[in-house]
């Protein structure tokens, strides 16, 4: 190979990395110089299924019941939504 | 002879690779619904709701037990049918101070001290030492540092209402991300490794990890295994194996969360992934022939064992890689401008097997909503390359110790600043 040529495969090898990695870490350097991420996450909490623990058994066959959720949150809102009585 | 060695060796390794980069790709895809699902059974009791016995071990966690602490006051679950044991660790500062006087305020809080002449030798010992005070069949373990979701008890004992299940694992998420670019880096690896990794090893029926922290397991099966061993570093992974050598399995659950505080500088990084390097390597020579004569695992869950196990041993492999193609295009092409595409060409081969983890921690940030922290995903190429240099000096580190015989390998503690505690709404 001619001494021209190598050099300016040796040049366009350079440019080519220094680009390729110049596109691969821009949109860290963004990041990190103007940071736009939510940050860490928000762990819910008190999620659990209210019917996960109200299960309810028959004695007569020993088998376990849920109750239905529309039913149950029907329940809920209008217990909520009557006054204190005791007040 | 030593140019065809170095071809042989380097399409060894290349499989090797191969095989970790469909393993990503195939837990990547799992999680995102285009692989079938294993669906699980659901829990049979669904109102199991047993006593449970919390384990947190502690040494000089002064600046993080208190929070940890008044979280476990806090918790949703009943406070009768909890028991809370801090273990002060042979503590030089204000553990041990301030956890006798969460003890002294909680009925459920209790604290075993223990004496610098038995403590401080590392996590298993002190959670042995714990173990004849534990009063209940399940046991959870919280490392110091940890902030757990309220409800985060019975969405870890729920599993156990299956016989099967021996231990459980919940997932973990940063709390100090915002400190600095370890935390961040860490954080990526985090959502990487339990929101993709852990999850579709447990949707495939594989080998799910007790990652020692936000997790459980039953008394009776460690009694029965002995307890931890504490010749190991990562008894979290040995007790992992162990359980599912015994026929047993170990659930994640990955609504099960819990807040930890990731290390902050490069050198406490390096500790840490040293122990855990290094662990897992002696895991690895303990577990693997067991795991291949095991008649209680499946085919499936023997490769991925046998893949997990051996997951520390890949950057090493990585490094034998670099070295092995540099020296055949030495060898085999002496002309100087070959040389500059060798290094080309391997780092491309070794970056077929990186890129499949990094796809994992696109797909899990992808998963979180969190589109803006995979613009960070490419300077896990640096932590790959420190991740090789760690594994390499353990791998070294362990064969030395191999040689001379030596049994007792150090438990550096990672330390903790409490700067997570800012992060606590």
């Amino acid at each position: 190979m001619a001494p021209d040529q190598t050099i300016t495969t040796f040049v366009s090898l350079f440019f080519g990395v220094s680009a390729l990695i110049l596109i691969m870490f821009l949109p860290a350097l963004l990041e990190l110089k103007k940071p736009r991420d939510a940050g860490p996450r928000n762990i819910t909490e008190n999620n659990s299924n209210p019917m996960d623990l109200l299960p309810l058994q028959s004695i007569e066959r020993e088998e376990k019941h849920r109750l239905d959720n529309e039913i149950t949150k029907r329940i809920v809102e209008i217990i909520a939504a009557l006054p204190n009585l005791e007040s | 002879m030593i140019v065809e060695f170095l071809v042989a060796f380097i399409f060894v390794l290349s499989i090797i690779m191969m095989a970790y980069l469909v393993r990503h790709f195939v837990f990547s895809l799992t999680v995102l619904g285009i692989l079938r699902r294993k669906e699980l059974p659901a829990p049979k009791n669904i109102a199991y709701e047993p006593a449970v016995t919390v384990l947190i071990p502690a040494h000089n966690e002064q600046r993080v037990i208190g929070r940890i602490l008044q979280r476990m006051t806090e918790l949703t679950y009943p406070e009768n049918k909890m028991q809370i044991i801090v273990i002060d660790d042979a503590s030089t500062d204000d553990t041990g101070k301030i956890a006798e006087d969460y003890a002294r305020r909680y009925s459920q809080i209790h604290v075993l001290r223990r004496s610098k002449n038995v403590g401080g030798k590392g996590k298993a010992s002190a959670l042995n030492s714990a173990l004849g005070y534990a009063q209940h069949e399940i046991i959870l373990c919280f490392d110091a540092d940890y902030y757990p979701q309220k409800d985060v008890v019975e969405r870890l004992v729920k599993p156990f209402s299956d016989p099967k299940v021996g231990a459980v694992q919940g997932r973990v998420t940063v709390l100090n991300e915002p400190q600095n670019i370890v935390t961040r880096l860490v954080t990526l690896e985090r959502i990487g490794g339990y929101r993709v990794d852990q999850q579709a090893r447990e949707s495939l029926g594989l080998i799910a990890q007790f990652g020692g922290t936000v997790g459980g397991f039953r008394r009776t099966l460690i009694e029965s295994l002995g307890g931890w061993d504490e010749s190991v570093l990562a008894e979290d992974t040995d007790l992992t194996f162990s359980v599912y050598l015994a026929g047993f399995r170990v659930q994640y659950v990955l609504e099960a969360e819990c807040y930890e505080e990731a290390v902050e500088t490069w050198g406490a990084y390096w500790k840490q992934r040293y122990r855990w390097a290094k662990g897992h390597m002696q895991c690895c020579s303990k577990h693997m022939f067991k795991l291949f004569r095991s008649k209680n695992l499946s085919f499936k869950q023997k490769i991925d064992g046998l893949l997990l196990l051996n997951i520390y041993f890949m950057p090493v492999l990585a490094f034998f890689l670099w070295l092995s193609g540099i020296s055949l295009f030495l060898l085999d092409f002496p002309q100087w401008i070959n040389i500059l595409w060798g290094p080309v060409q391997i780092s491309l081969l070794s970056f077929m097997g990186n890129f499949a983890p990094f796809f994992e921690v696109g797909i899990g940030a992808y998963l979180d909503g969190r589109k803006r922290a995979c613009w960070l995903i490419p300077l896990l190429i640096f932590t790959f390359l420190y991740n090789v240099l760690i594994c390499t000096k353990a791998f070294f580190d362990l064969i030395v110790s191999k040689i001379f015989r030596k049994k007792h390998h150090s438990w550096v503690k990672t330390t903790h600043s409490g700067n997570g505690n800012c992060y606590i709404l």
